[in-house]
């Protein structure tokens, strides 16, 4: 793979050797474990795999056996097949934030816009314009991600460019073309966040709607209407809040699932984030980065999902963190 | 919440009055689009076009070649070689010179000396270095610097073809400082001697390269070489974006036909559609690529083994027609050998023209003799040639062969043809150096894969024989003849079933000219011009 198409058995074996493959796969998966590991062992035999080499690793010798040393380091993802000599760690940095950039940008919509259609449909409950947000969202749960950003992309990129002047493609930063600065462009969020939303925004609509008509039913909501507030006051300070506990729950355990699943939408609007590398690693065949993009993305799962506890924990005096 | 969409409303406002181009500077800098990406900006891993290119623009070697294939002076002035072929001795250039880079201190430049070329040769073959290209110099019995501007090449035997597998940019000078100082990182901090040096490389993103000031060609007038003064080059993935980027003018270059948008921009006859004739130059030519099907010769199954179905096959299809639907007619129906059209030792009446009767017969005749009734097979390939497949499976449905297809990731086939795991698979050949000795090579026992590049594991004495023949012939003609020969030998084993010899297809808009167009599909920016 990472010779042409004139690969011979010697050049096969000396990238075999540089890489490891030449060993077994027990201590190829050793070997690999060991790289991962904060503390690991190593040769201080020059031209063995693990042999201690400034460019690979960051680390701090602890205490050295015979011809082992024992290290304190950061984790060691290797380097990209494709991208020759790049290490993993920088791809994925490169890549994570602008990843990060577009979910949290996606939730927001998701959110605002959610709450917003929701509580109409709620207050004009079975009125044409409420039929009309239930079919707008379930329709928004069913497309598939790929074919809405195809279609974003194609209308509003492509058909209506002339008045949004959005592009298809592009990322948050632009790099000029004489490669003098680079720019940060926030018009390029606006359609894959858009696209990346809809699912979220379709559910988070779902629940507001009957989270609130829940709410509606409560007797403080009538007690408030008693009490002559305006329909506005009510909303506002009574039933939103109340009704936000699912919604809330809800969209952060969406989060954790939209850093790994823009997957198709960074690719076909060109987004320079870890979903697009995922996709390019694989049609390649670039292991170490679906590997180290893979134990990256279980990793935010993890962190999430703790912090998703954390916050239910905090909406909802009635669970507690034992 | 009205705020807020107020807010957002605005925002969306300010963004679309905020775009300003720099339309004065537009006719300074080149755009195409790498869908493929880039891999490395190091010479020594120099293997796929989409590196090849862009290290083309930052690298030169001893000699370089030209549109018609023929291998002229670069950094090397002149060169002579000795009788018995084996030394080649090369004088180069004086004035010369590297990039500009800090490390070098004095004028932070200096001249490219022949002992830069024994480091950079030397850096190739190093196990360190893991290079791609070491293959390259598997003739070669050593070489050396002679003095600054002297270097000699030996090699072990005989190779006519040497000087242009010297042309490869695998050969290109670097230099040891700066190498030495970036270590493995000398990919994204290339320095070198080409038209263009390098700006700046946001991975996924773009990569930009200025123009060289002291570039050492100069054009027939006299004018320094290049022209531009920057080229960018973009890595979007989809092709489909990359045409759209293309048709709003955001690309100045579009260097391939895809399935997803070849109607909208050409007719069934491959000329351009009367939308674009306006705006968009198509330029074509032959390309150095033969597409084929290739067997597994060693396969267990019967199928794969009979020579009656491979030949049925080979006669069961309409390879011109494929061509028109499938292609828009660009491309060439491979009604010869394996050797593509443009090479010398190509011969347009080895190969197999469409003969359904034939093929039926063939067929029938497999079935009679081994009493196996529902002959099957699977093509594997990938994606973007499913629909040649699919078309042969149609074909050879009709006519008694039933054909599955099989599609699998490009990554996924390359292993699978290498470790002989796939019986019937898509392949291409593109030439590395313009000589039909580098396609006859896959068909030499002891390139078996996966140690050489016969895929096929076909194994014939007398090919074998004729082939390293063939390196001792001098004599241009007689080589030829020899090759012609060794294409039919192969196809009356049909190994392989030849499907198109493709063509070089590339877009421009008109105010771009001078980008050429060569055998080799080599991408060629320093005589590029771009109008206001």
């Amino acid at each position: 793979m990472m010779l042409g198409q004139n690969e011979d058995s010697e050049q096969l074996a000396i990238v075999k050797k540089k890489y490891g493959f030449d060993k077994s796969i027990g201590t190829q998966y050793l070997y690999y474990l060991n790289d991962l590991s904060p503390i690991s062992f190593h040769s201080k035999t020059e031209g063995d795999y693990t042999f201690l080499s400034q460019n690979k690793y960051a680390a701090t010798q602890l205490f050295s056996i015979g011809n082992t040393t024992t290290v304190l380091k950061f984790p060691y993802l290797r380097e990209s097949f494709t991208k020759q000599g790049k290490k993993v760690s920088q791809v994925l940095l490169e890549t994570l934030p602008n990843t990060f950039v577009l979910a949290i940008s996606a939730i927001t919509i998701a959110l605002f816009l959610g709450v917003f259609l929701g509580v109409i449909s709620a207050l004009k409950k079975d009125t044409f314009l409420d039929k009309f947000i239930q079919v707008i969202s379930t329709l928004g749960m069913s497309v598939p991600s790929f074919f809405s950003a195809i279609l974003f992309a194609w209308f509003f990129g492509f058909v209506l460019h002339k008045y949004t002047n959005l592009e298809m493609t592009g990322s948050l930063y632009q790099l000029d073309d004489f490669g003098e600065k680079m720019h940060i462009k926030w018009k390029n969020l606006i359609l894959p966040a858009l696209v990346l939303g809809i699912r979220p925004l379709a559910v988070v609509i779902q629940l507001m709607r009957n989270s609130l008509l829940e709410v509606f039913n409560q007797d403080y909501i009538r007690t408030a209407k008693a009490k002559g507030l305006s329909e506005f006051q009510i909303i506002k300070n009574h039933a939103i809040k109340n009704a936000l506990n699912p919604v809330v729950t809800a969209i952060s355990g969406w989060f954790a699932s939209m850093l790994a699943g823009a997957v198709f939408v960074e690719y076909i609007f060109g987004w320079n984030g870890l979903g697009k590398e995922i996709v390019n690693a694989l049609n390649t065949l670039d292991l170490p980065v679906i590997m180290g993009s893979v134990l990256i993305i279980a990793l935010l799962f993890i962190i999430i999902n703790i912090f998703v506890d954390i916050i239910y924990g905090w909406l909802d005096p009635k669970v507690k963190l034992e | 919440m009205k705020h807020l969409l107020y807010f957002s409303f605005s925002l969306l406002l300010f963004w679309s009055c905020n775009s300003t181009k720099n339309d004065n500077k537009d006719h300074l800098v080149f755009r195409y689009n790498e869908h493929k990406n880039i891999g490395s900006l190091d010479p020594a891993f120099a293997k796929d076009n989409a590196d090849i290119w862009a290290i083309n623009q930052l690298f030169n070697g001893l000699v370089e070649m030209n549109d018609s294939l023929k291998v002229i002076p670069s950094i090397a002035k002149k060169w002579t070689v000795s009788e018995d072929g084996l030394t080649y001795k090369f004088t180069l250039r004086n004035d010369v010179y590297f990039h500009k880079h800090s490390l070098f201190k004095k004028d932070s430049t200096r001249t490219v000396k022949a002992q830069d070329f024994e480091y950079s040769f030397n850096r190739i073959l190093d196990p360190k270095v893991a290079s791609s290209g070491r293959w390259v110099f598997n003739k070669v019995e050593h070489f050396k610097a002679e003095n600054d501007s002297i270097f000699t090449i030996n090699l072990k035997q005989p190779f006519p073809a040497f000087l242009g597998l010297l042309t490869m940019k695998y050969c290109s000078v670097v230099p040891k400082e700066i190498v030495e100082h970036y270590g493995s990182n000398f990919r994204s901090n290339p320095i070198g001697t080409g038209p263009f040096k390098f700006k700046r490389w946001e991975e996924n993103i773009k990569l930009v390269f200025r123009k060289n000031n002291n570039y050492f060609e100069t054009d027939a007038k006299g004018n320094q070489l290049p022209y531009l003064e920057a080229v960018a080059i973009t890595f979007l993935p989809d092709k489909q974006s990359e045409f759209m980027q293309f048709a709003q003018g955001n690309l100045d270059f579009l260097n391939s036909l895809d399935a997803s948008y070849q109607d909208e921009i050409l007719t069934t006859k491959g000329e351009l559609r009367d939308k674009y004739t306006k705006t968009v130059n198509v330029i074509k030519g032959p390309y150095l690529n033969t597409e084929y099907l290739a067997f597994f010769m060693d396969s267990e199954k019967d199928e794969i083994n009979s020579k009656n179905l491979r030949l049925a096959i080979n006669y069961g299809f309409d390879r011109k027609k494929m061509i028109t639907y499938l292609r828009n007619g660009i491309g060439i129906p491979a009604n010869g050998g394996f050797i593509p059209k443009g090479l010398p030792g190509f011969n347009k009446n080895t190969g197999f023209e469409y003969n359904p009767e034939k093929a039926k017969q063939l067929i029938e005749d497999y079935k009679t003799q081994t009493g196996n009734l529902n002959p099957e097979i699977t093509i594997t390939t990938t994606s973007n040639y499913l629909n040649f497949c699919e078309y042969i499976q149609r074909e050879l449905t009709k006519i008694g062969l039933i054909v599955n297809v099989d599609v699998i990731p490009a990554s996924t086939l390359k292993e699978g043809k290498a470790n002989g795991k796939l019986d019937l698979f898509r392949a291409s050949w593109v030439a590395d150096y313009p000589d039909a000795q580098n396609y006859l090579s896959l068909f030499y026992s002891e390139n078996f894969a996966p140690n050489g590049p016969n895929y096929t594991h076909f194994k014939d004495e007398t090919f074998d024989t004729w082939y390293t023949q063939s390196f001792l012939e001098s004599n241009v003609d007689e080589r030829a003849k020899l090759y012609s020969k060794m294409d039919s030998l192969i196809l009356k084993e049909a190994p392989i079933v030849p499907l198109y010899y493709d063509e070089v297809i590339r877009f421009t808009h008109k105010k771009v000219s001078g980008i050429g167009n060569n055998p080799i599909n080599l991408l060629q920016l320093k005589r590029v011009k771009k109008e206001l």
